[in-house]
């Protein structure tokens, strides 16, 4: 300190004096010796070091290092995080950007313990059920019915259907359009048409849904359409049921 | 060294000395050694000849391709479990299914009313951590035949060759799925070259037969029959079961992931009774589980249940079933059970 205002021109500070001194610096690298220094004899004092003792390998900096999770509370509804008052373990940055800073979350009490039934969804089911309706709302999803046998379209077709394309679900959470649709049809292929998808009994919402009749027999099967979902389509004239 | 030569050198070579100055050596020894030692590092030396390149156009030159490859032994561990009754699966971790729950959603997917392939193919998709002993080495790729207590139509061609001193075993044996069956005659027809080894796959013999067997093996070579690989035995019927109805698999490694070996073999069909296919696919996975090698950690790591024309693929849990890991001290304490057992068998018999 003395020395700075010695070397300082007349009115500026040291910038030491500026930034609080308990700002947050990670300024710690380990390192470690690349030469030993010499053992010393028994009864003598430490002998002096040569240029090569002050060569040293980086063990570590911790600057880079892999911060621990960082726990939070949530103050109120996130959707795909959790309800308010959950406590979220979450990386630190995105922790502190994503949910302290906005608002939605505080940092966790040591002695805080909330309970499942404490943590609110706010008319929400579960933190991530609208997530899987707007991924639900974004799809167009293919049915592939048989060209040969007749049938009659049932809740499992729709579930088959969906697990192909990587969502998971009941049979009961799927209605169908109260008219039966029925093929194989060729009049109602690639048109569309909407089931209603309930998700833990509570958020409800539209799929839209097209049939394609695929058949066993290579040479019988209609032309494959690429990315048949980026195509306009006519709808399927059946009543849907409106959410 | 050098000055101690050039002394010596000025030792023989000066002219005048007294009388009473003996030379040491009278003739150019000093020299003639450095000459073969020369000749020697010559020799060493080995030259280097630099081939001349032409010119290569700059867009067919070698670039290095840096590719990053992912792990291929998937751990999604990471991932959350799901609590919804409808989720979107690439959130989660994936679904583990019992082997009914997988042969199920098999069967709906191939439903009349959908692909409409009720006896389709169902395959196993067995996935192995390759690590020999050492983590430098490596299992090598291997082929194998498992035995499964329900057969079905594997589509396959298998010609197998039986071989016995007995006449009584052979309408067993030919009962069993054996091909051509015969003795000591069928040994002297190979030699002869009236019968060709090249059009059966397996050779399969009794043991009463083996000391004349013993002349085929360099015909034979891999085939040449053996306890270690079930061809060779007592029980000609089940042996030759095993490998008329057997599941034929092999592990192959991957080309740049070494640790990672992939198994892809059928076990029946989609219209078999689920019990039947289920224990077909524990006596597959107990047959792979035991070429194991003698290390800790699992050897096979992932079971997925895939049958076309279907894309799904369902994770089953293999691990119901066999041992998901055994560690070295039980293994050696078993193999020493085993021992004492076996000697006490011998000592009761004796």
């Amino acid at each position: 300190m003395f020395c700075n205002k010695f070397l300082l021109p007349r009115g500026l500070t040291p910038i030491s004096q500026i930034l609080p001194a308990n700002l947050q610096k990670r300024t710690t690298f380990i390192l470690k010796r690349k030469w030993q220094e010499p053992l010393r004899k028994k009864g003598y004092g430490r002998r002096d070091l040569r240029a090569k003792n002050f060569v040293y390998d980086l063990v570590e900096d911790t600057l880079v290092k892999k911060q621990k999770n960082l726990s939070v509370t949530l103050t109120q509804y996130v959707e795909s995080v959790g309800g308010q008052g959950e406590v979220i373990s979450a990386k630190p940055n995105a922790a502190y950007n994503k949910l302290i800073l906005p608002g939605y979350a505080k940092y966790t009490d040591a002695q805080q313990t909330t309970e499942k039934k404490d943590i609110d969804y706010a008319e929400h089911s579960s933190p991530f059920a609208q997530r899987t309706i707007n991924m639900l709302n974004r799809i167009t999803l293919g049915v592939v019915m048989n060209k040969d046998v007749p049938w009659v379209l049932e809740p499992w077709h729709i579930r088959v259907s969906l697990r192909k394309v990587g969502f998971y679900c009941d049979d009961s959470c799927i209605t169908l359009p109260s008219t039966p649709i029925k093929g194989p049809d060729l009049d109602i292929e690639n048109k569309d048409f909407y089931v209603t998808i309930t998700i833990n009994n509570k958020e409800k919402t539209e799929l839209k849904c097209r049939i394609h009749h695929w058949s066993t027999d290579p040479s019988n099967r209609l032309p494959y359409v690429f990315e048949h979902w980026k195509q306009e389509s006519e709808p399927l004239n059946i009543p849907s049921d409106q959410v | 060294m050098l000055p101690a030569i050039s002394s010596l050198r000025t030792v023989i070579t000066r002219p005048n000395y007294g009388a009473s100055v003996r030379l040491l050596h009278l003739s150019a020894v000093t020299d003639a050694a450095r000459k073969g030692t020369r000749e020697k590092a010559r020799k060493k030396k080995v030259k280097v000849e630099v081939q001349k390149v032409g010119f290569i156009p700059h867009n067919l030159r070698d670039k290095k391709i840096v590719v990053s490859r992912v792990n291929k032994h998937v751990d999604d561990s990471w991932k959350q479990i799901p609590t919804d009754n409808c989720y979107v699966g690439r959130y989660y971790r994936w679904k583990v299914y019992s082997i009914a729950e997988a042969i199920e959603s098999h069967r709906e997917t191939h439903h009349p009313t959908m692909y409409d392939v009720p006896d389709a193919n169902i395959y196993a998709h067995v996935e192995l951590n390759m690590q020999a002993e050492k983590s430098t080495r490596f299992v090598d790729n291997f082929n194998r035949m498992a035995m499964i207590p329900y057969k079905f139509d594997h589509g396959e061609q298998r010609q197998i060759l039986v071989f016995s001193k007995d006449n009584e075993h052979y309408p067993e044996a030919r009962a069993a799925g054996g091909t051509l069956v015969g003795g000591v005659e069928l040994i002297k027809d190979i030699q002869n070259g009236d019968l060709l080894l090249t059009d059966y796959q397996y050779v399969i013999a009794h043991t009463n037969i083996l000391p004349d067997l013993v002349v085929l093996r360099g015909l034979m070579r891999k085939k040449f029959p053996n306890p270690k690989s079930g061809t060779l035995g007592t029980n000609l019927k089940e042996m030759i079961e095993k490998f008329s109805n057997g599941v034929s698999y092999s592990a192959v490694k991957d080309e740049h992931q070494k640790d990672f070996g992939l198994i892809n073999a059928c076990f029946g069909t989609l219209d078999m009774d689920k019990k039947h296919l289920e224990e077909n696919l524990i006596a597959l996975l107990k047959d792979i589980d035991s070429v194991r090698p003698k290390r800790e950690g699992k050897f096979i790591t992932r079971v997925l249940l895939k049958s076309p024309p279907s894309k799904e693929q369902f994770k089953i849990d293999p691990f119901l079933h066999i041992a998901e890991e055994v560690s070295n001290k039980a293994s050696k304490k078993s193999a020493a059970k085993n021992e004492e057992q076996l000697e006490e068998q011998e000592a009761a018999v004796n």
